[in-house]
């Protein structure tokens, strides 16, 4: 069977448990020591949550009960979890990457996945970007990750194990078989008793599955043997849950039916911009980079991948933006680098890089200016004269209720 | 002998001021004509130099008399139907707006805030009145102008019958007073208590439609000092106004530069016509 020519473009990062690394950062003198953290788990029983290297290399696995955990390893330090303190980190190392990506997406406490493919202009090439995403992740986190790249997330995964602390490792182009052929077929992430069939039947590495043709291995495992077949050629899926969590500065529209058309789009703009505006105006910050995403409509007939599903363009300008006019223009050379591939249903829009505004001068042309305060007193003897609703200050309604003035803004008296 | 003739020059102004007893009808006859043309209409010696709120537009301020609005006067805005006068009054309130209190008093109870806030206007600067009857309107206005708003924005409509006849010159006292200047917009028919107290009047016409991908992104308009207290009428400038389109770089007022002879001719005979562009 020919391999198809499969561009490298998801990466994995691969880091100690985010228990352990709070572990570490408590108790710095237990580097290199057996360390188990353990809690409950959602039936109540203490379970190990992470286990160190040398745990590990003991037999110790997550999710394994305590007892077992201590029979294996009874010489490890024994810590409990502070779940406040994983998820705040968990919260961190996932705005780290989200700065890096908007195709992130969050394993399980010890590994992630990014989808490389999008439009950077800084970084042309996968592997910087890898290289990016790895130190904003060791920034939040305080240990080196590995990253590895490949074409889907088995092989990226494995070229993350491969790849030693703070390097990236990556699958070469088209020979996603070759790359795993060593692999050993206990390490895959199937049934453990068809690993212990396939070694019955001498088959000890991915290499030697690739000799057998798909419908023998259906035969032989059923649909484990479909999965086994794809995992060795590196033919799994590439697909990734992008995690979607509202960045901190950003606005994000619904669009009522799927768009088309680019020139569509950029209809919208005005009111984006408008929006994030407001959005750092309430800050009181400027962002030194702001990312579109245009997320697609997701098909249950026809699955695609993320970078089918999902546009994204970053632009850092010379000087930070705070006002709408001021976004407008990386806004819509952003729209006009857009390509869709899907029907646009999410548009995004996020700013990064936050810093202090720039200082402007307003209103010295003005003379004297009206003190707020001595206004409102006056608007509020008017009202007390002729009763409420005289006088309005308006506001924008966010999420563009409706057509009529009364319905887009907030109408107070005050 | 340098500081002694400023001296008696201040001192011969003081022996003949209005506010002196013996000046007896003269000062009757100057306070009823402050009173009824706002204050500062007779002045002894050169008059006092105006000042202007600047619109942000500088062809426009040049043409004024005072380089902008003039403060504690009102001024108007005119033109046919699809001229941009309209437009032209919201875009200088939402340029004020963005960096002084504007107060608009819509009696026409239709306006859209948003218009404004598409001009890149500052909304929280803005103090929108949607007054039950004329008068409340009116004292409205003229409470705001006198706390010191910069602009007072009276979007009207037919006025002409419902104005009481003393709010004009009440309203023009408060402006003076507040240093807020009063910009009237559309009403065909105001009252002629109201009409005789603009000082200065700015007549616009369309000149074409600016026009982007296909769309109609904004006007070019001609605006032309048709009446003014402060200096001859006649001067006239070009400007372009860019609607709020989602993918205009620029929203708002942009200047063209002066006319050209043959666009005032074509103005002129407009104007002859009775024509819509005019």
């Amino acid at each position: 069977m020919s391999q198809p020519n499969r561009r490298a473009h998801l990466a994995c990062f691969t880091f100690p448990h985010l228990a352990l690394v709070l572990a570490g950062r408590a108790h710095p003198e237990l580097g290199g020591e057996p360390v188990l953290v353990g809690g409950q788990n959602q039936g109540g029983r203490q379970v190990v949550v992470a286990a160190s290297p040398v745990a590990w290399a003991k037999g110790v696995r997550p999710g394994q009960e305590w007892r077992r955990a201590e029979v294996l390893c009874p010489l490890a330090v024994r810590l409990e979890v502070d779940r406040a303190q994983v998820a705040e980190l968990r919260r961190q190392a996932r705005l780290a990457l989200a700065s890096c990506s908007p195709l992130m997406e969050w394993g399980d406490d010890a590994s992630a996945y990014v989808d490389l493919a999008g439009s950077d202009p800084l970084r042309p090439e996968e592997s910087s970007r890898a290289a990016h995403c790895g130190r904003a992740l060791q920034e939040a986190l305080g240990v080196t990750p590995s990253v590895g790249v490949g074409p889907s997330r088995f092989s990226a995964w494995v070229a993350a194990q491969l790849a030693a602390p703070g390097r990236v490792r990556l699958v070469p182009e088209g020979k996603a078989a070759e790359f795993l052929a060593s692999w050993p077929v206990t390490a895959l992430p199937i049934p453990p008793e068809v690993g212990e069939r396939l070694i019955q039947f001498g088959l000890h590495t991915c290499g030697d599955c690739t000799a057998i043709t798909m419908v023998d291995l259906q035969r032989q495992f059923g649909p484990d043997g479909i999965l086994l077949h794809r995992l060795c050629r590196g033919l799994d899926s590439a697909r990734i849950d992008p995690w979607r969590e509202p960045p901190p500065c950003g606005v994000r529209r619904v669009l009522a039916g799927g768009v088309e058309d680019s020139e569509s789009l950029r209809f919208g703009a005005a009111e984006l911009a408008r929006g994030l505006a407001q959005e750092l105006s309430r800050q009181g910050r400027a962002a030194g980079r702001i990312r579109l995403v245009l997320r697609g409509e997701d098909e249950p007939q026809r699955p695609s991948s993320a970078d089918q599903q999902t546009w994204w363009g970053e632009v850092a300008p010379p000087t930070p933006l705070a006002t709408a006019d001021e976004l407008m223009g990386p806004l819509l050379s952003l729209f006009g680098r857009a390509r869709l591939l899907t029907p646009v249903t999410v548009v995004e829009l996020a700013a990064f890089d936050l810093v202090a505004p720039p200082v402007t001068q307003v209103g010295l042309w003005q003379g004297r200016a009206a003190d707020r305060e001595v206004v409102q007193r006056a608007v509020d003897r008017l009202h007390d004269r002729f009763g409420k609703g005289l006088v309005w200050r308006v506001e924008v309604r966010p999420g563009h209720p409706g057509d009529v003035p009364e319905e887009r803004f907030v109408w107070s008296s005050r | 002998m340098g500081g002694f003739p400023v001296s008696s020059e201040l001192a011969w102004r003081e022996q003949r001021g209005p506010s002196e007893p013996e000046a007896g009808a003269l000062a009757l006859a100057l306070s009823s004509l402050n009173f009824r043309y706002g204050p500062g209409t007779v002045h002894i010696g050169a008059p006092p130099l105006l000042q202007g709120l600047a619109t942000g537009v500088s062809a426009l301020d040049d043409i004024t008399g005072c380089q902008g609005l003039p403060r504690g006067r009102i001024s108007r805005l005119t033109g046919g139907s699809s001229s941009g006068a309209f437009e032209l009054g919201l875009a200088l309130a939402a340029a004020v707006s963005r960096s002084a209190a504007v107060a608009i008093i819509d009696f026409t109870l239709g306006l859209d805030p948003g218009h404004v806030e598409a001009y890149g206007g500052e909304l929280n600067n803005c103090w929108l009145v949607r007054p039950r009857r004329p008068e409340e309107g009116w004292a409205a206005a003229r409470a705001l102008a006198k706390v010191g708003v910069a602009l007072c924005l009276l979007v009207a409509g037919d006025c002409s019958r419902l104005t009481p006849r003393a709010a004009p010159a009440a309203l023009l006292t408060a402006l003076s007073e507040g240093d807020c200047a009063g910009l009237l917009l559309g009403g065909r028919l105001i009252p002629a208590a109201l009409k005789e107290r603009i000082c200065l009047e700015l007549e616009c016409w369309r000149l074409n439609w600016a026009l982007a991908h296909g769309d109609v992104c904004g006007l070019r308009l001609g605006v032309q000092v048709s009446r003014s207290h402060l200096g001859a009428p006649g001067a006239s400038c070009r400007l372009q106004l860019n609607f709020p389109r989602p993918y205009q770089l620029r929203v708002g007022l942009e200047e063209l530069g002066e006319l050209t002879a043959g666009e005032e001719l074509a103005g002129e005979l407009l104007q002859v016509a009775g024509g819509g562009g005019r």
